[in-house]
């Protein structure tokens, strides 16, 4: 397994899936990467599960010119519903902090990474409702079977933007 | 007088814990930490699954120190089915295990502490107040996240390293690199250390008894005997002589107590147990703090922290020179020599000791496990200080109180999410 920066050559595109597998839900960004990976990427997109890298992901992000991130997010609605945040709603989550994560305070890092001026040029955030946060290592039924339609979503969105 | 302060999870720390304090007519009623978080059930999710699996469930426990209780479930592995590590072995999980404690103790000086002392609310102010002081905890976060990636492939879920050893191997380029980058570092951290010794640190001693892993040859951070300044001294596999697990109605996670009521774990322990195998630049910023064995002081936890980033950068160069002069070459993990097996394996992970107790079937199955976190160990002697420091403080404006009791909680560095575990139906502990 190469580190993150020695596999980065030519590659302009980081995927990042965020959360914990071990409660249920709060790991879908991880399952979207894995899912995401077994598909035939774009070659200059990277999809990594770094899970819960807290302020680390102000390093992780940091080079690259574009980031995917996908991550469980209370966004008030029916679990499994997703909602894309444009590069500019980002900034506003990082500038005010608008948007609400289960512990991963993505927000709270987006905020630091804007501030000392290391956000990457675009920035896409992917937010999906989740419906199980507890100790165990199954998705819910409304995740499980939302969460396709997203990686897909994501997917075709890798190829249209390609270069 | 009446005074009451109830501080609805403490910000900066991990997971959620409550202040609760109440002061009427000049005595103190009430003085509690109260952990709420939901208990977790990570020892349930081993059983069943084969003992490959347990350091990458287990090292998902926790964010912060994925490479720490990766460490202490793969040695629990390691002694329950006959396991010796190569030397190599040994110095990449030594060096792994540093880059670890340099990330979470430069989070925790910089974004979490620092804050307090600079009169701000988080971080985030510090950037347009003190633009280098943030640079800097960002770039030594950098560096010892990198170091653990070079390492075990990625430092918030160690893959490569698995029982016997590793399955991936940093390139002689990539550690000369590294080393390189650690020297450089030198600066910064000289920086940090006077930056946090200038620092006017709350006065406040309480004494009590301080755990810690401790070997004969080395500063301990993985293996060792359990020690402790009232004289106790325990291998790993009788650690229940040592934890002593207890409950209280108002704390989801388990306590632990020894010849006091209480003791201590974490960075503050280590230094007063294991000074003398400090690298002499970090005795250097050791003095510089002022301080020497015995500290009492708990606020103090931050700034053993402080020597021990020292201590990790200078250690980390050392290794990576060791590395360099062998060579570092493609071992196979070593293999199991028996089966089944019970084992347990310790580390000093950033917050104190962690330790794993493991149950390995002859299928390879795990059939048990147990796991003591250093947070549980350290709640108890957390509340006994706030018992004692309140009364000292009480004539403080409510503000002031408050925030002296937040920054002791935040000394403790707790990780409370990852302390709240629960008790097994019919456990006997």
């Amino acid at each position: 397994m190469p580190a993150l920066q020695e596999s980065k050559n030519n590659c302009t595109t980081l995927v990042v899936g965020l959360g914990n597998t071990l409660q249920c839900d709060d790991g879908l960004g991880v399952r979207a990467v894995e899912m995401l990976v077994d598909r035939d990427l774009p070659p200059d997109v990277i999809a990594e599960a770094p899970g819960t890298p807290g302020v680390g992901l102000i390093n992780i992000m940091e080079g690259w010119s574009r980031v995917y991130i996908i991550d469980a997010a209370h966004l008030g609605k029916q679990p499994g519903t997703w909602r894309r945040f444009e590069p500019d709603e980002v900034r506003l989550i990082a500038s005010e902090g608008l948007y609400s994560l289960h512990e991963t305070e993505v927000a709270d890092v987006l905020a630091l990474s804007e501030a000392v001026g290391l956000l990457p040029d675009e920035v896409i955030l992917y937010g999906m409702q989740p419906e199980c946060i507890a100790w165990g290592e199954q998705l819910s039924l409304a995740v499980q079977t939302a969460l396709p339609h997203l990686v897909d979503h994501i997917y075709h969105d890798l190829w249209k933007r390609k270069g | 007088m009446e005074k009451r302060i109830n501080v609805h999870h403490v910000t900066r720390v991990e997971g959620h814990g409550n202040i609760v304090v109440e002061i009427k007519d000049g005595q103190v009623e009430t003085c509690m930490f109260e952990v709420v978080e939901t208990p977790r059930f990570f020892e349930a999710m081993l059983k069943g699954r084969t003992y490959q699996e347990a350091s990458h469930i287990t090292s998902r426990i926790c964010g912060i120190c994925a490479t720490g209780h990766a460490t202490a479930s793969l040695r629990a592995s390691e002694k329950a089915l006959g396991v010796e590590l190569s030397e190599q072995g040994w110095l990449l999980r030594k060096l792994t295990f540093h880059g670890e404690i340099l990330d979470s103790h430069i989070l925790h000086v910089y974004m979490l502490i620092a804050p307090d002392f600079l009169g701000v609310g988080s971080v985030i102010p510090l950037v347009s107040s003190h633009p280098e002081v943030v640079l800097r905890a960002l770039r030594m976060k950098k560096l010892s996240g990198d170091l653990c990636a070079a390492i075990t492939g990625r430092h918030t879920h160690p893959i490569a390293m698995t029982v016997g050893g590793f399955t991936h191997f940093p390139k002689a380029s990539e550690l000369k690199d590294l080393r390189q980058r650690l020297v450089d570092s030198r600066v910064d951290y000289q920086a940090t250390v006077d930056l946090f010794a200038s620092l006017p640190w709350p006065q406040f001693e309480r004494d009590t008894e301080y755990v810690s892993l401790q070997k004969p040859d080395e500063y301990a951070f993985i293996d060792g005997d359990m020690v402790t300044t009232d004289g106790g001294r325990y291998a790993a596999e009788d650690y229940l002589k040592l934890t002593n697990e207890y409950l209280v109605p108002h704390s989801s996670a388990k306590w632990t107590r020894h010849k006091r009521d209480s003791y201590m774990v974490g960075s503050l322990a280590r230094f007063n147990n294991n000074y003398n195998q400090l690298h002499p630049k970090a005795k250097d910023a050791a003095a510089k703090f002022g301080m020497k064995p015995k500290i009492t002081n708990p606020y103090l936890n931050s700034a053993a922290q402080v020597i021990e980033i020292v201590h990790c950068i200078e250690d980390s160069i050392e290794i990576i020179d060791t590395l360099l002069s062998k060579g570092v070459k493609a071992e196979k993990p070593t293999p199991a020599t028996r089966m089944p097996g019970e084992g347990v394996g310790t580390a000093e992970v950033p917050r104190g000791l962690l330790i794993h107790h493991y149950n390995i079937g002859e299928d390879g199955l795990m059939t048990d496990a147990n796991c003591i976190i250093p947070t549980n160990q350290n709640i108890a002697n957390l509340e006994l200080d706030m018992k004692a420091l309140v009364p000292q403080i009480m004539d403080q404006p409510a503000d002031k109180m408050t925030l002296g009791l937040e920054m002791l909680v935040r000394a403790y560095d707790p990780c409370i999410s990852c302390s709240v575990h629960v008790l097994r139906v019919g456990e006997t502990r």
